[in-house]
């Protein structure tokens, strides 16, 4: 599957090949910026919900809004320094490395991370308007965030896009920097997984990992990322080392935030928090996605729709299996601990919440649950189907 | 003949700010708390120190009762004025509705002391969107729009092209395909975005702060009040609330203001007892005939207050009974008749004068000064405690939609600060108030009008057994 030669009309570029000549060994210094500016994203973001939830009150000048911030003007300076270099013609190489869009030219990478950029701009005064309107919110998917959580996930898309253009002319080219490129790839990758794991944790919080609608959700949002990275990369284990970059990068907020005090400024205060509380303990999603690395490595003949059938099965079967379980153990004492870190609460976390007592919120059993399973497993198939195709589509690009 | 109607307020109807003067120790703080139409939200807070110099304030957001009035976060410290030094300000976040107290942590040459003032908060408003801003992120959303179809046109005619190739007329045509079907899914996503934001405005709006429904009823010449709320579950339904879900306010669940519209030419101030489990009632005293609105002061079990409104439509003759002994009533001059003026003559000869500023404006903190003059026009020496009080007090704007009882501690309401009284933990919350010093002629009332217009104003005060009430007119900038 994974190869041009079973896929002839899919990998064939139309037209006249040309290939352009410098193919550096290095790696260009925008895609180094671009990475720096996905982390960045990435860091402010785990450490603004740390600090909503331990501190409360914020300003528009805390580090953690500094570092999302950082996001947009890094993915900026390089979007714009690409935009000048590409459209006033004066470098060959980028202009035929490029894309037009309305009269502007630059790498198709360059005018998504732009979009990312206009939408984060778009959403800070109406997120100011929100707030004077309905408050501040006290959740984490309110329209306005959405859009700014979009932007940031979408610049996420367009740095990936300026790597994988990048990697593919790297690959066909046989340049050194292929491999270099191919970790900046699935590097960003899983970064994105785990923005998808946040955009998801209000659906996957511990206490409602006993109920189908958090493997539904994980079944919608994770098996497009795995087999769309798989496909690109060209890795055999693209969903493993995506995964574990989320895993990673949880863990390591969970040892490092608490040893920072921090006490709340707002109130009610139901528990009273002396240090940054960190996210709760990763998904052990690594486990589905090397079951998923190791099924796709043997079915490279299979047509894409057979992949995504047997994979919805896997991903849903394997998560469960390994979840499941693994969230009894999230509400015993043996996992309150620094490392699996459940005995960390918000300060307005409610002495009587399901969180507090650890005990699962509603638990699903029998019919209800084999039901919302099924649905889980169906998501899985279309998730999977749609990430392979849309990832064979991305090998072919090149610009 | 007899109907109600709701308005949309609670506590003090249209003033949702606070004023207090809080002595406490050497330190006294005229305290302003402006609160947040929106919640979760700001408020502003204004403190004046008028006893022994303070070095430094503090103020910190809690719950009035239950878990989290046991933590109280970080405190803020207050900013003291560069011109005024006994003038501090701050702003606080109130996170949700509910029954909440502010903290002031006082520090100043007599040492440390600590008290509370009770904030009722809740939502108000909804912020219409102004059109600049309408315009702007609409400006925005286009571009975002235009840009999705520009962008995935690119990609499908030139991103898997080789570098430097041009794209021919397949790839031209397909792009142009894909533009649409972009643009036609970005359309939906607006649409989609659009349904959502009507449903979290809706949320909002089905959350903002209603009060309770109060429904008088006439039998003879007994009023029977009974309080509720429509039940959401069960449409159509109503659900009484219990007098046990009620504080006592003065030794009264309610505190019943009737004001003869339109002239406001008859007030009474009452207290219906609890009939029973559910539901107040009273016997009424002689009423001129007419139609009254009722402003009802009750305060919840949590020290959230909330002045229901109704009407009552009074006949000719309903009752001979005498007033009740803690009850008060005037009969002034109607509004069409024009000002009142800063002396209010008494049925017994007495009289009492307001030191009425010579202009009065909105939004301003004030504490408004009366005196109580005996017949030979001398301060009065035969002044007794009012239910507790030096003096109660009704702000109520002419066209109905302001009203405020205060008490010369200030316009919270009396069990909340007993809930908030840092030295009891709130263990006197069910008693009344005991007058242990004795009553002055002279009693303040800190507050401040909300909006400017005309007001009239209702001060009660007693002597020699007997409730007499005040009758002004305050016209508002």
């Amino acid at each position: 599957m994974s190869t041009a030669a079973n896929h002839p009309p899919l990998f064939a570029s139309s037209g006249t090949v040309t290939h352009v000549k410098s193919q550096s060994v290095g790696v260009p210094w925008y895609l180094w910026v671009g990475v720096l500016s996905v982390s960045s994203a990435t860091l402010g973001g785990a450490w603004d919900v740390s600090w909503h939830r331990s501190i409360g009150r914020d300003s528009f000048w805390t580090p953690a809004h500094m570092a999302i911030y950082a996001c947009g003007v890094l993915a900026g300076v390089i979007g714009l320094w690409l935009v000048a270099r590409a459209t006033l013609g004066r470098d060959e190489e980028m202009r035929a490395n490029s894309v037009s869009v309305f009269g502007l030219r630059a790498p198709l990478g360059v005018f998504l991370a732009g979009w990312g950029g206009v939408a984060m701009l778009t959403s800070a005064p109406f997120d100011n308007w929100w707030h004077n309107a309905y408050g501040l919110d006290v959740k984490i998917v309110s329209p306005p965030h959405t859009l700014l959580i979009l932007g940031i996930r979408v610049i996420g898309v367009g740095i990936l896009f300026l790597i994988l253009a990048a990697m593919n002319r790297a690959q066909e080219a046989g340049a050194a920097n292929y491999k270099r490129l191919q970790w900046m790839f699935l590097y960003i990758g899983g970064l994105m997984v785990g923005g998808q794991m946040f955009f998801l944790q209000e659906f996957t919080d511990d206490v409602v990992l006993h109920r189908a609608p958090a493997y539904i959700s994980m079944a919608i949002g994770l098996p497009i990322l795995f087999a769309l990275f798989w496909q690109a990369s060209r890795f055999r284990w693209a969903a493993t080392v995506t995964a574990s970059v989320y895993m990673l990068c949880i863990i390591a907020e969970i040892l490092i935030l608490p040893l920072f005090p921090a006490q709340p400024k707002l109130g009610p205060v139901f528990y009273p928090v002396t240090h940054f509380v960190p996210a709760k303990f990763p998904i052990l999603i690594v486990v589905p996605a090397l079951a998923l690395d190791l099924f796709w490595q043997r079915v490279k003949a299979w047509k894409l729709w057979q992949i995504a059938l047997v994979s919805g099965v896997i991903f849903t079967v394997v998560l469960v299996a390994v979840e499941w379980p693994f969230a009894n153990f999230l509400m015993s004492h043996a996992s309150q601990n620094r490392f699996f870190g459940t005995m960390y609460f918000d300060y307005n976390s409610r002495p009587q919440g399901y969180d507090r007592l650890r005990l699962f919120f509603h638990p699903q059993y029998g019919s209800e649950l084999v039901k919302g399973l099924g649905v889980a497993v169906v998501c899985a198939m279309a998730s999977t189907w749609v990430g392979l195709a849309f990832g064979r589509w991305m090998r072919g690009v090149q610009r | 003949m007899v109907f109600f109607a709701a308005m949309p307020a609670w506590a003090h109807i249209g003033n949702k700010d606070v004023f207090e003067q809080v002595t406490v120790g050497p330190y006294t703080l005229f305290i302003t708390i402006r609160t947040p139409t929106v919640i979760p939200g700001v408020a502003t807070i204004e403190v004046r120190s008028s006893g022994a110099p303070i070095d430094s304030l503090t103020i910190t957001p809690l719950l009035l009762t239950g878990e989290a009035s046991k933590h109280p976060p970080t405190p803020d410290g207050m900013k003291r004025s560069k011109d005024d030094p006994q003038f501090f300000t701050g702003s606080l976040w109130l996170m949700g509705t509910g029954s909440w107290q502010i903290r002031f942590g006082i520090d100043g040459v007599a040492g440390k002391e600590v008290t509370s003032v009770p904030v009722a908060a809740a939502a108000t408003s909804i912020l219409k969107m102004q059109r600049p801003m309408g315009l702007m992120l609409g400006a925005l959303g286009v571009l975002l729009v235009l840009g999705l179809v520009g962008i995935t046109a690119a990609a499908v005619r030139e991103s898997r092209l080789s570098p430097g190739v041009a794209p021919d007329e397949g790839r031209r045509k397909r792009a142009l395909i894909a533009g649409t079907v972009a643009l036609v899914l970005a359309c939906f996503a607006v649409y989609w975005g659009g349904r959502w934001w009507n449903v979290e405005a809706a949320d909002y709006a089905a959350d903002m702060h209603k009060n309770s429904e109060l429904k008088p009823t006439l039998e003879g010449d007994r009023l029977d009040l009974r309080l509720g709320d429509p039940d959401t579950e069960a449409p159509g339904g109503w659900l009484e609330v219990k007098n046990s879900d009620m504080l006592l306010d003065h030794g009264h669940l309610m505190h019943l203001y009737a004001i003869r519209e339109p002239e406001m030419d008859a007030v009474f101030h009452l207290h219906p007892e609890a009939a029973g489990t559910r539901g107040l009632a009273m016997t009424l005293p002689e009423m001129p005939a007419g139609t009254y609105k009722l402003y009802g002061d009750v305060v919840f079990l949590n020290g959230f207050p909330e002045t229901e409104t109704a009407e009552v439509t009074i006949p000719e003759g309903l009752s001979k009974a005498s007033l009740g002994a803690e009850d008060a009533e005037a009969l002034p001059a109607g509004l069409s008749k024009g000002d009142l003026g800063a002396v209010y003559q008494l049925p017994d000869g007495y009289s009492m004068v307001w030191d009425k500023p010579a202009s009065i404006t909105a939004n301003t903190p004030y504490a408004f000064r009366f005196t109580m003059l005996d017949a030979n026009g001398k301060p009065a020496g035969d002044m007794q405690p009012y239910l507790g009080m030096a003096g109660h007090a009704a702000f109520v704007k002419t066209d109905w939609t302001t009203f405020a009882h205060t008490h010369p501690e200030g316009s919270a309401a009396m069990p909340a600060m007993m809930l908030a009284d840092v030295s009891t933990n709130g263990a006197n919350a069910m008693e009344g108030m005991d007058m242990g010093e004795a009553v002055k002629p002279v009693v303040e009332f800190p507050y401040g009008f909300p909006a400017a217009g005309r007001y009239r104003v209702f001060v009660q005060m007693k002597h020699g057994g007997t409730v007499e009430t005040g009758v002004f007119d305050a016209e508002v900038k």
